[in-house]
């Protein structure tokens, strides 16, 4: 890694960090400054950091997997604190002082109150430039000024006045407004465009019909939708090619049968998880601008670098004439790792010879958008006559889950994500069965963590109940992992877990290991006799490692909790022969401000002698499963199919005959 | 269609197409982006102002509707560098993620308390049920409107201006 690649100090002193991860709220923006301020010594506000530019940052594969904090501070705080020592390098040659009798303090380095110099004094002449050592000292824990302290977002301020800059705000000189026409199902190609009508209506610079796009740049955005509204296309849909189910085995002990056969007490069952959106509140938008010599891109993406390959490759650009500068995003949870909307808009404003911005309607985005998959959970298991579990079946049947398409490289760390459960089982089958489905999928928050979770930690309160056992010993007898062991033991105590709660009410225990992150949640819920279920109170121990920003991670946990919340009770995303029929926010609600619980308490107790791990997704993880335990403790019913409506809860807890 | 509107404090003048809704006309004819499209169809309230002292959705209200009427938008909450109580409150509590539908939580939140000094919580949920967030800030968000109406309590006698 070349120091110059991360960090440059600029000749006012103030510092600049690159990297090439993606801000959409995640608060990496923040904790990436905190970082870098930390080992340079220096107040977080005298950091900027570049984000995803591709013209500024170093190359990266895109910003998923709850990964940023976790792969970028290692490499960031190395390179700030290589470059703290090679400022006092040049301290010591600018002052005639050993370097080992300098510090520095608030930018500048001297000896004590003797005679200081400043970082901008030190870099007048020439950049800090060299390879940063892979064993670069860190500052030890008592000299750091950043790392630990709350803060609130750098981006704060611009987004309460409203100046944050979104990809649908950028208005360089020109700016014209591009509308796709769209089949009527996925993959449709028109065969015939007749333009005749759209070409003579108001503001039309161009209408375009190019691969699969097919669309209209004008003006004003109300005019590129009626004229291309206004197109008579035919089109051809796509036959139907099937493809084949995938088989992956992720777990395969011999003797799982032998074990299951000859347990104490055996039980299945079998959940089932619906297709949702991304919903995002902001549709996907990007401001595209073609030029004969190359492009700039506006946008929102996962991956800067896939984008400025696909926009290159769509407009017949050299990729290192195509810039991708990444804008404020809506969240879009995974949504954008597609590449889709920036390429529409390069295509038209290749025809148009203007800059184009393309927003996609509501519909379009319910519509066009892609998904999370659908998934059905079989699980199998069998516990001894002392009520340990000593085998464990279990088959995840779902879809890809990324936008890239079928990878059996991946499939069990994408599509099979959390699938093996975190606990001690002596016999275990897991197989993943990755299906076709006419929907477009996306690379959704957790991935299939979420759905495997919701099995998983369903299906052991069923076990633990089962066995007369409480659900939260059971899960200890069979956890090792003395930091999952802590989170457990942590939440319960916070949460009164176990205590007696009036009629109708509950409490759900839930927990997960995520790409490191230790989470354990007890939601608290209430179900009316209508069977509608309402979360009163969500607590959470998370320890992610050393925590950077203590308040950005309770910020991140809460949201995926309300956000998983939302997924459980009222979210499904339907569809018929591959289109979506629920297009708009009445046919697809979520959680409003009136859903949201009455706390959701978040308590960060980090291992601070473990490594950074991430925050964006796990908190999501365990909250269905935490849900629906809670739904049983409170009345009895054990729902196995999300979203857990009123009309399930209530078929649920009918007394069976 | 030549239009005068009165838009934080100031008056302008746009030509915009008939039909045009007045989120149309803030965004691209005078460049007020703070304002968010969300939906088109009042069911987020990304895309809210106020109109005469209520949040209503821009993306509905045809801009030949709003002539004559006070319009503030998201720049013109502050008064120069000092921030709304409202605005401030936002920051204080961290009630923000991707920052999409916080300008219309803001609208929603100002037009209460300018309405409402001291709103139950029952109240700021309500007033507040039209703006969609997907990152999940909604208790933050309440925390904050609690947080502003304190302020606003405590500044007696000096109510924050709409607009400059």
């Amino acid at each position: 890694m070349k120091l110059e690649e991360r960090i440059r100090i600029e000749p006012d002193g103030s510092v600049t960090a690159f990297s090439g991860k993606i801000e959409f709220g995640q608060g990496i923006r923040t904790a990436f400054a905190q970082l870098v301020a930390n080992e340079l010594d220096v107040p977080v506000e005298r950091v900027r950091v570049v984000l995803g530019d591709t013209a500024q940052v170093p190359f990266d594969f895109g910003t998923f997997g709850s990964n940023s904090v976790a792969q970028e501070a290692p490499a960031l705080r190395l390179a700030a604190a290589f470059a703290r020592r090679s400022l006092i390098r040049r301290a010591s040659a600018h002052l005639g002082l050993p370097a080992a009798r300098l510090d520095t303090r608030g930018g500048t380095i001297g000896d004590g109150d003797g005679k200081r110099v400043s970082y901008a004094d030190l870099v007048r002449d020439a950049p800090l430039t060299g390879a940063v050592p892979d064993n670069e000292p860190l500052l030890p824990p008592e000299r750091w000024g950043s790392i630990g302290k709350p803060l609130s977002r750098v981006e704060a301020r611009d987004i309460v006045t409203g100046r944050a800059r979104y990809s649908a705000d950028v208005r360089p000189a020109r700016l014209a407004r591009g509308a796709i026409a769209r089949p009527p199902a996925r993959g449709g190609r028109a065969t015939r465009v007749d333009d005749q009508a759209a070409r003579a209506m108001p503001g039309v610079i161009a209408v375009v019909h190019d691969g699969d796009i097919v669309g209209v740049v004008a003006e004003r955005e109300e005019q590129a939708r009626a004229a291309a509204d206004a197109l008579e296309i035919d089109w051809e849909m796509p036959k139907s090619e099937p493809s084949e189910t995938q088989v992956v085995a992720m777990r395969e002990d011999a003797g799982t049968d032998a074990a299951l056969a000859s347990a104490a007490l055996t039980r299945s069952a079998t959940y089932t998880l619906p297709s949702i959106a991304s919903a995002s509140i902001g549709p996907s938008a990007a401001v595209v601008d073609v030029r004969p010599d190359g492009a700039t891109v506006y946008a929102g993406t996962h991956r800067p670098f896939g984008l400025r390959d696909a926009v290159a490759g769509s407009v017949g650009l050299p990729k290192e004439s195509v810039r991708v500068m990444p804008q404020m995003s809506s969240g879009t949870y995974g949504r954008s790792s597609a590449p889709d909307v920036s390429v529409e808009a390069a295509v038209l404003s290749k025809h148009a010879r203007r800059p184009v911005l393309v927003q996609w309607s509501r519909a379009e985005e319910f519509a066009y958008s892609p998904s999370r998959p659908e998934a059905v959970l079989e699980v199998t298991a069998g516990l001894d006559a002392s009520g340990n579990m000593v085998a464990w079946r279990y088959d995840e049947h779902t879809n890809v889950h990324t936008a890239a398409g079928p990878d059996p490289r991946v499939a069990a760390m994408t599509s099979g994500r959390n699938a093996v459960p975190p606990y001690t089982i002596p016999s275990a089958r897991v197989v993943l069965f990755v299906e076709p489905t006419p929907l477009r999928t996306a690379n959704f928050r957790s991935l299939a963590a979420a759905e495997n979770v919701f099995a998983i930690e369903s299906f052991v309160d069923e076990l633990a109940h089962a066995s007369q056992q409480d659900p939260l010993a059971f899960r200890l007898r069979h956890s090792g992992d003395p930091r999952l062991r802590r989170v457990m033991e942590r939440v319960a105590d916070v949460s009164g877990y176990g205590k007696k709660l009036p009629a109708r009410q509950g409490h759900g225990f839930a927990c997960t290991l995520y790409h490191g992150t230790y989470v354990a949640q007890v939601a608290e819920v209430e179900v009316a006799a209508s069977g509608a279920v309402r979360v009163l109170r969500v607590w959470c121990v998370v320890d992610p490692g050393l925590v950077i920003n203590p308040d950005g991670v309770r910020n991140q946990v809460e949201g995926g909790i309300q956000q998983s919340a939302s997924w459980t009770l009222l979210e499904e995303l339907r569809h018929k022969n591959g289109r979506v029929a629920t297009t708009s926010w009445d046919t697809y609600p979520i959680a409003t401000f009136r859903d949201a619980p009455e706390s959701i308490a978040v308590l960060v107790e980090g291992d601070s002698g473990a490594p950074s791990t991430g925050v964006g997704e796990p908190g999501a993880v365990p909250t269905p499963a935490a849900i629906a335990n809670a739904v049983f403790a409170a009345c009895g019913a054990r729902v196995r199919d999300v979203p857990l409506t009123p009309q399930r809860v209530r078929k649920a807890a009918q007394p069976v005959a | 269609m030549r239009l005068v509107l009165t838009v934080n404090g100031a008056r302008r003048e746009v030509d915009p197409p008939p039909a045009a809704p007045l989120l149309s006309v803030l965004r691209d004819d005078l460049g007020l982006t703070g304002t968010r499209f969300g939906c088109g169809s009042g069911q987020c309230g990304a895309c809210y102002v106020i109109v005469d002292g209520r949040a209503v959705a821009s993306c509905l209200m045809p801009v030949r509707q709003t002539a004559d009427r006070e319009i503030t938008t998201i720049e013109g909450l502050a008064n120069g560098e000092t921030l709304h109580p409202v605005q401030e409150a936002f920051i204080a509590e961290d009630a923000m993620q991707c920052g999409y539908c916080t300008s219309g939580m803001i609208i929603s939140a100002a037009a209460l308390l300018a309405r409402d000094a001291a709103p139950d919580e029952a109240a700021i949920r309500d007033a507040l049920a039209g703006n969609l967030c997907r990152c999940g800030v909604y208790g933050r968000a309440i925390r904050a409107v609690q947080r502003a109406a304190g302020t606003m309590a405590v500044a007696v006698g000096s109510p924050p201006a709409m607009h400059r």
